[in-house]
């Protein structure tokens, strides 16, 4: 038996607020992007502010995100 | 007043001494081991150094909330600081600094605002706070200001006791 996941991969420029999302590792839910982070206009931060965590990750517009549709890792399969 | 609380937890252990701030410029930092500005560490320590006998001190703030960059356990941060730059100024545990869970010694400092006038959470790593010998805070410095340009230099020149 494996889990399936229907995560989806997009860029970082193509992730909502809302967005539960892997990025570099880390795993969160976006509830704020700054643009252009530490002054460069290829870059953003997703950012979540939330009772479970504060939590800042940078990426540049073009970096592959999983966003985690769902559930988080999705329905598990037979 | 002191934004320094009296309960403020040691990288190694128990509490700071917050009488060691008293009387003193001191430069808060939040530091990370595994940022591309983690070498700032070397510029502090030679703040430090330099000005530590006219009444300055660096406070250095582990912080793991940018990236996952600081995640490792108080005495691998301890260790990695001392073997690779050679701290010498006192560091706090790991603290958070923004965020619901914001720690009340960054409550005071973020309500300060950097050069361009915004003020609120800290951006990323290695963002400094010059609190004053008298427990104002003189100036915000976001993480791309290193600790040996002119702009810092010159603000912990002008508050030094």
């Amino acid at each position: 038996m494996s889990a399936v996941s229907d995560a989806r991969t997009v860029k970082a420029a193509e992730v909502q607020l809302g967005d539960r999302i892997r990025a570099r590792g880390l795993e969160l839910t976006v509830t704020r992007i700054d643009q252009a982070f530490l002054g460069r206009d290829n870059m953003l931060a997703f950012v979540e502010d939330s009772e479970v965590q504060w939590l800042k990750v940078p990426a540049l517009l073009d970096l592959d995100v999983e966003v985690v549709s769902g559930d988080s890792a999705g329905p598990a399969v037979a | 007043m002191s934004p320094f609380p009296t309960d403020l937890p040691a990288l190694t252990g128990g509490t700071l001494d917050s009488s060691q701030f008293k009387g003193r410029a001191v430069l808060v930092v939040n530091v990370a081991s595994r940022c591309g500005l983690t070498p700032q560490y070397e510029g502090l320590e030679l703040l430090q150094r330099r000005f530590a006998d006219r009444g300055f001190t660096v406070l250095g703030v582990p912080c793991n909330q940018f990236a996952d960059q600081e995640s490792g356990s108080a005495d691998e941060i301890a260790e990695f600081c001392s073997a690779t730059y050679g701290t010498s100024f006192p560091m706090t545990d790991k603290l958070e600094v923004n965020g619901q869970r914001q720690h009340p010694l960054y409550q005071s400092l973020t309500a300060t605002p950097d050069a361009a006038g915004a003020a609120g959470e800290v951006q990323w790593n290695f963002e400094k706070f010059l609190v004053t010998p008298t427990g104002e805070v003189a100036g915000r410095f976001r993480s791309t200001v290193t600790p040996e340009s002119d702009e810092l230099v010159s603000a912990i020149e002008a508050v030094l006791p």
